[in-house]
């Protein structure tokens, strides 16, 4: 789209670029945008490690390292909005009347197609790196399949509770032995409730008569808490239980001692 | 310029349509013929029923409730139309001009009045009621959450708060743009003398005004537990008070169906001679498409909720698993409204502030076709974005890539909204008045609740952050951030031609500052509480997260405080406020053209429009 | 410019008389909703009776608590007038007098309750299992077990929390036995007359202090979806608070 009048008016490109370098707007613009950029970087490499609980499983390192390097590669993007914005803002103009005309920009082909083939691109990196990390879950999910631990819980209004089929032994907390796959059958004997073992970086909804299933390998020994990520009602917010991650030997010795007192855990 | 060919309103005659039922109706007979009708309704049903069953309670109040709403509607006249319609009559034209209200002073604000701009001020006064009662129950739930150990109200207290909170709060955001300005500003930036059907207007606003008293009786019902989403199966187990929720919903949605069929048809059919598709001011563009994506939004909702009521009352199980129903019908039902919907709030408000920047900058909008794509391709993908409030229900994984893909492309269309935001900007001398600060605000805010949502819209990310208080305090940054403070933007700019007054500046600024930086403080405390594993919607919680809700709720104080200040302002400005010149700001769209008291008709003589509204600014060097 | 600073004043006291009133009302209802808030019902303080020397060998203070589960509100007294007036829920089974109990903390409990009201079966079997108590068993009228059968019990006292850096773990459930038919006869036809009831013991010995909260686990919710409505969703009937205290 080429406005007639502009044309007109208009030097060559080169002579565009050369001077539009060298404005002054430009360059505080440009130096305000490496400042946003650097602070929007620094802040979500530091923030989230730091504030996110342990990583006790392979899904929660994968989570915070999304909300890590997304905030990285939108930095730069975020950084050209708020340092036009800032660019603009400290130019004010105050008083009882209105400032001189500005400059009649219609519009700029060439930037709204970068921007919008700028904004495609992030798009198509988020898209691609969340179903990368899909992908990759899924397939190792399939492949733990046969080895893997199965925990069946059942959320109740509003407490929940753990059954080990193989191990065959009813427990209130969340025991897992550390670097085995585990496999959890959700399900709800009443309202929607979601099961939430924090630190594990998973969650899925707790249905009335239909298992939802998810997977989860934990990597690291810590304390996990289990939580309801679903309104169900007066005591949802106490609806939470506590867990472990143990050592391979701890686990089994856990096991045992329920064992040892018919199955249910004390 | 516009000559005044018409006499002010108090030397012309009142119209008085002799002994017509119209002349004696009003609000007040509304209510009585309301009350009549719900407490006959009531005690006639309760009757022979076994109350102690709770099927029969739901019945009971449901119809109650409903009978409220039409009883109110008869008592108000919003019938009488239709009536002689059917016995093959209409209105006279005397009666009609009295329903126009010209004259009628303060009266007209508590009548059926067909006058496009009582009718926004209706909406104003309804969507101020509606914030301050939303902000009060937000101030009572940071207070409950300022220590751990829920100290100051109990669960089932709590759990009504934020539903309730949440439901008011959502209804106010939906028509705090397009009730006030898009039924008071937006006909006469258009060039037109009213809506395309001023009684559907008058009807659209008395129907929404029905639901709020119901919305209030949930509190002497004994509240509701399921938050505003009223997920399934726990409204089927719900108490009374839930009956208020459905039942205000259906109303509600009734209501918007009605207004935004009639904001459509104003502005396809009723612009002013000259005013091509291309010459529309953005906020026209804006407020249109966001009624427009309500239209076919909100039965879905209506449909989930008189399911819930057949639940609840004659034990359907559309959504009770234990006989083939199920909740994920529910949620699908709900977030095929539930996303779209809050594009619905958005769109105007962003709309309202692209209508204010270049008034302010003195320059053309930054790409007015950018701007409309951006709003279409919002509108366009937010039809097919919903199962991502559903990643983790369980309910078809498979389909979480594709959701993913439909989601994550939202932010193409919305980074054009900043583009031509930043367009705008770029190269100005911005004149900092309260609706430019807005501006900047939305620009900030917006910012970081887009980013945000770029996670969560994210499977793997969302697998941490779904249910947790990162996506409250993330939609309050978009819902709040943005609409909100496009909505305060509108005022502060629409303000004079609504109330012949300017907005007091310095309570502006105060307000301004005190409600953006508790805003940011309250809700960067709640995306730290998220990140840190706090679930949404608890009442208490782990001593862990007790530094982070602290600073939440400091900063909710501070734009409680904030918001009491900007509605002294409002209030004190509308009354004795420096009186507003016929263009205060030197805008270019039509409304401006047009005195305060704008006349019933807006314009004497109908205006021709012969360029856009954004021919601001000297050509470039 | 020339402004006189009367009306300049004027307004600042009338915009800081507004906010005042405007935090007022915030506040008002703020005050009333606290109020509603507030237990109906009084708090129950365990009793010492001795000391007690438990299993792991270590001395502890030994108190006493007891309360009663019944089929309707009135009984158990702990709902007030309330109870029958228009509003109450006389149909409603109920906790009483107490639904709210405050215990020392490092101290060996003894519960008491007594069971008037009849059930069916549970949602979640595991709710029949005792758990927590000490020996993981509960005495029912005289005899020691570990579980009883899910379509045996009619209520549960379940008693959990959040789990926090700054309080112990504290989970106990304790399945109730139902009253059977036979029992409730005469009840059904006069509910004046309560069944002879089953009495239920066991004890669990509190950790540090803390905020915990209890409900049963039986769906008494009549009529409404897997019975965890009505009576379920209302504080004070089948749920309340157990406080762990220090002293």
């Amino acid at each position: 789209m080429v406005n007639h009048e502009e044309e007109v008016l208009a030097p060559t490109p080169g002579q565009r670029v050369g001077t539009f370098s060298k404005r002054k707007d430009v360059k505080r613009t440009f130096w305000l945008w490496l400042f946003f950029t650097i602070v929007f970087c620094v802040l979500g490499r530091l923030a989230y490690p730091h504030w996110m609980p342990p990583v006790l499983s392979k899904e929660m390192q994968g989570n915070e390292d999304i909300m890590i390097w997304f905030t990285v590669i939108s930095a730069p993007i975020a950084g050209i909005v708020l340092a036009v914005a800032m660019e603009s803002f400290l130019n004010m103009h105050r008083g009882d009347t209105p400032p001189e005309e500005g400059v009649a920009i219609r519009t700029n082909t060439p930037v709204v197609i970068i921007w919008t083939a700028g904004s495609v691109f992030f798009c198509i990196v988020a898209i691609v790196w969340g179903l990368v990390v899909m992908n990759t879950d899924a397939t190792k999910a399939a492949a733990d399949s046969a080895t893997s631990l199965t925990v069946d819980v059942t959320g109740a209004q509003w407490n929940w509770s753990f059954f080990y089929p193989a191990q065959n032994i009813h427990t209130h907390t969340l025991n897992l032995p550390v670097d085995r796959p585990v496999t959890f059958n959700v399900i709800s004997d009443d309202v929607n409730h979601s099961f939430w073992p924090v630190q594990l970086g998973v969650k899925v909804d707790a249905n009335r008569l239909a298992t939802t299933v998810i997977h989860a390998t934990p990597t690291k020994v810590g304390v996990l808490d289990v939580k309801c990520a679903e309104l169900c009602g007066l005591y949802h917010a106490y609806m939470e239980t506590s867990g472990q991650v143990q050592t391979s030997a701890d686990f089994t010795s856990w096991v045992s001692s329920i064992q040892a007192t018919g199955g249910v855990q004390q | 310029m516009t000559t005044l060919t018409h006499a002010p309103a108090s030397s012309r005659p009142i119209p008085n349509p002799k002994k017509s039922l119209i002349t004696r109706l009003h609000m007040g007979t509304g209510m009585v013929v309301g009350i009549i009708f719900c407490w006959g309704t009531y005690f006639a049903m309760k009757a022979g029923r076994d109350m102690t069953d709770s099927h029969n309670v739901n019945k009971v109040l449901l119809a109650s409730m409903m009978m409220w709403s039409f009883g109110f509607l008869v008592g108000i006249g919003a019938l009488i139309g239709p009536f002689r319609w059917l016995i093959g009559k209409d209105l006279t034209a005397e009666e009609q001009l009295y329903l126009a209200g010209d004259g009628q002073g303060v009266k007209r604000y508590f009548k059926y009045c067909t006058d496009h701009k009582v009718v926004g001020i209706q909406y104003l006064v309804g969507v101020m009621t509606m914030l301050g009662a939303g902000g009060t129950m937000a101030m009572m739930i940071r207070t409950n959450l300022a220590t751990p150990g829920s100290h100051f109200v109990n669960p089932n207290v709590y759990n009504s708060l934020v539903g309730l909170h949440g439901i008011t709060m959502i209804i106010a955001l939906i028509i705090v743009s397009t009730g006030p300005f898009g039924n008071y500003i937006m006909p006469i930036m258009i060039g037109a003398a009213d809506m395309a059907f001023p009684r559907l207007n008058a009807l659209s606003w008395w129907v929404l005004f029905t639901a709020i008293p119901v919305l209030c009786s949930a509190w002497f019902l004994g509240g509701i537990p399921t938050g505003w989403t009223a997920y399934a199966p726990l409204s089927d187990q719900a108490g009374p008070g839930m009956n208020a929720f459905l039942a205000t919903i259906i109303i509600f949605a009734l209501s918007t169906a009605v207004a935004g069929a009639n904001i459509t048809t104003t502005v396809i059919a009723m612009r002013a001679k000259g005013m091509k598709w291309n010459r529309v001011p953005i906020f026209v563009i804006g407020a249109t498409i966001s009624v427009a994506l309500a239209v076919p939004a909100f039965p879905t909702f209506m449909v989930a909720m008189i399911q819930t009521a057949m639940d609840r009352t004659i034990a359907t199980g559309f959504y009770d698993p234990n006989v083939g129903g199920s909740g994920w019908l529910y949620a699908n039902l709900f977030w095929i409204m539930g996303h779209p919907e809050v594009y619905v709030i958005l769109i105007p408000g962003v709309a309202a502030l692209m209508e204010i920047a270049p008034v302010f900058v003195r320059k053309p909008l930054f790409s007015y076709n950018a701007a409309i794509a951006g709003f279409a391709g919002i509108a366009g993908l937010s039809i097919l974005v919903w199962a991502h409030h559903m990643y983790m229900s369980g309910w078809m994984p498979a389909l979480n890539g594709p959701f993913m893909v439909t989601t994550e492309f939202i932010s193409v269309p919305t980074g054009l909204l900043f583009l031509v935001l930043i367009g705008t900007l770029w190269r100005g001398k911005p004149w900092m008045k309260l609706p430019m600060l807005s501006v900047y605000a939305f620009i900030w805010d917006f910012l970081i609740g887009g980013i945000t949502g770029i996670y969560l819209s994210d499977v793997p990310a969302d697998n941490y952050l779904h249910g947790s208080m990162y996506v409250t305090a993330h939609f309050h940054y978009t819902l709040m951030g943005a609409a909100l403070t496009g909505a305060i933007g509108g005022l502060a700019y629409w303000f004079p031609k609504m109330t012949g007054r300017m907005l007091n500046e310095r309570g502006g600024y105060i307000s301004f500052w005190l409600v953006q930086i508790g805003f940011n403080v309250l809700f960067l405390g709640m995306f730290l509480a998220g990140a840190e594993g706090q679930p949404r919607r608890v009442a208490d919680y782990a001593h862990l997260f007790a530094h982070a809700n602290l600073i939440s709720t400091i900063g909710a104080y501070s734009v409680g405080i904030g918001m009491l200040t900007l509605l002294w302002a409002i209030i004190h400005s509308a009354r004795s406020g420096v009186v507003a010149p016929m263009n205060p700001w030197g805008a270019k769209t039509l409304e401006w053209t047009v005195p305060y008291p704008v006349p019933l008709v807006n314009f004497d003589t109908p205006p021709v429009v012969t360029s856009d509204p954004y021919g601001y600014g000297r050509s470039a060097k | 410019m020339e402004t006189s600073t009367t009306p300049q004043a004027k307004k600042s006291i009338g915009a800081l008389v507004a906010i005042v009133l405007g935090i007022g009302v915030v506040a008002g209802v703020g005050f009333t909703l606290h109020k509603v808030s507030a237990d109906p019902q009084p708090k129950l303080y365990a009793t010492k009776i001795g000391t007690i020397v438990a299993a792991d060998g270590k001395t502890y203070n030994h108190y006493t608590i007891a309360d009663s589960v019944y089929a309707d509100p009135i009984n158990s007294k702990a709902h007030g007038t309330c109870a029958t007036c228009d509003g109450g829920h006389p149909s409603w089974p109920s906790y009483g007098p107490y639904t709210d109990f405050v215990l020392p903390a490092h101290s060996y409990v003894t519960v008491t309750l007594t069971v008037y009201d009849g059930g069916i079966k549970l949602n979640t079997p595991y709710f029949a299992s005792i758990v927590g108590t000490v020996g993981g068993t509960a005495n029912f009228d005289g005899v020691d077990k570990t579980n009883l059968a899910p379509d045996g019990v009619e209520h549960t006292f379940t008693l959990h929390g959040l789990p926090t850096s700054t309080q112990d773990p504290l989970f106990v459930n304790v399945p109730l036995p139902m009253n059977t038919d036979a029992e409730m006869k005469a009840y059904n036809a006069d509910p004046t007359k309560l069944p002879i009831g089953h009495k239920v013991t066991f004890s669990f010995i509190t950790q540090g202090a803390g905020h915990y909260v209890w409900n049963c686990e039986y769906p008494c919710g009549d009529s409404t979806y897997q019975g965890f409505g009505a009576v379920m969703g209302q504080l004070g009937y089948m749920s309340g608070k157990v406080t762990v205290v220090n002293g």
